[in-house]
């Protein structure tokens, strides 16, 4: 009852966030200006600004963790509409739960590296690959 | 449980089949975009620098894949949740399903255009 309950909570959320990120990479379409110092900035640039920020950083972790648990508990289910693990569901569910961990915390990982270095642990520069 | 696994069919045969297919490609596509999101090291988060990440076509094309996928995937999934509370009856959930139908086309396109800028 909880996975399900969870499930559909999970796939609202994410509802409402696939059309919010529409919305915010369309922004590239609006309101581009010219600032005090000749440079062209837009919308998208301070949206974009705000998502290097530490609150929106956890939140994205929020997020993955929240598409995480819904992914993993959706395979449980394409699982068992294959008739594969109805009679083991709960361990199955507990196998999901420990994979959307174990990526989350790799998730994670990524994440308090930048808040800590401002840097990708991939890479050891803040140069733009082009 | 049975009640997930009998809720599941009540959608129609199609549906239920295309929110499977769709489950797996956002999987796959979701993994792909995020991991280039985060490998790829772009610097500083703003238009040109995210343009210069989006100016190869494949991973434009994923992003399309995503669109279209996340688009129907959402929006079935929300009319499978509206259906159980108050879209119960035939009619009504035929009302919806249009409804739904027209807001997804719209959301594709818009979302096309969206991409558009990085696409062309």
């Amino acid at each position: 009852m909880w996975a399900w309950l969870l499930f559909r909570a999970s796939g609202l959320l994410l509802v409402f966030y696939l059309f919010a990120h529409i919305i915010v990479t369309s922004m590239s379409h609006f309101g581009v200006k010219v600032n005090e110092f000749g440079e062209t900035t837009s919308w998208y640039d301070s949206l974009m600004e705000f998502f290097d920020h530490p609150i929106a950083i956890v939140l994205d972790l929020c997020l993955v963790g929240v598409v995480l648990y819904h992914a993993l508990n959706g395979v449980r289910i394409i699982l068992m509409d294959f008739g594969v693990g109805i009679k083991q569901h709960k361990i199955i569910f507990w196998v999901c739960m420990a994979i959307t961990v174990l990526c989350l915390a790799l998730f994670a990982y990524v994440a308090f590296y930048f808040l800590i270095n401002e840097v990708g642990p991939w890479n050891g520069t803040t140069e733009v690959v082009s | 449980m049975k009640a997930e696994v009998v809720a599941a069919h009540k959608g129609g045969m199609w549906a239920w089949l295309f929110q499977r297919i769709t489950a797996v490609l956002l999987i796959l596509c979701l993994a792909l975009h995020l991991v280039l999101t985060h490998i790829l090291n772009i610097g500083e988060l703003n238009y040109g620098n995210v343009a210069n990440r989006l100016a190869h076509a494949s991973l434009t094309a994923v992003d399309i894949i995503l669109l279209a996928a996340g688009i129907y995937h959402a929006l079935n999934g929300l009319r499978m949740v509206l259906m159980d509370y108050w879209f119960g009856s035939r009619r009504w959930a035929v009302a919806l399903s249009i409804v739904l139908w027209v807001v997804g086309l719209a959301a594709m396109g818009y979302g096309t255009w969206a991409l558009w800028p990085w696409i062309s």
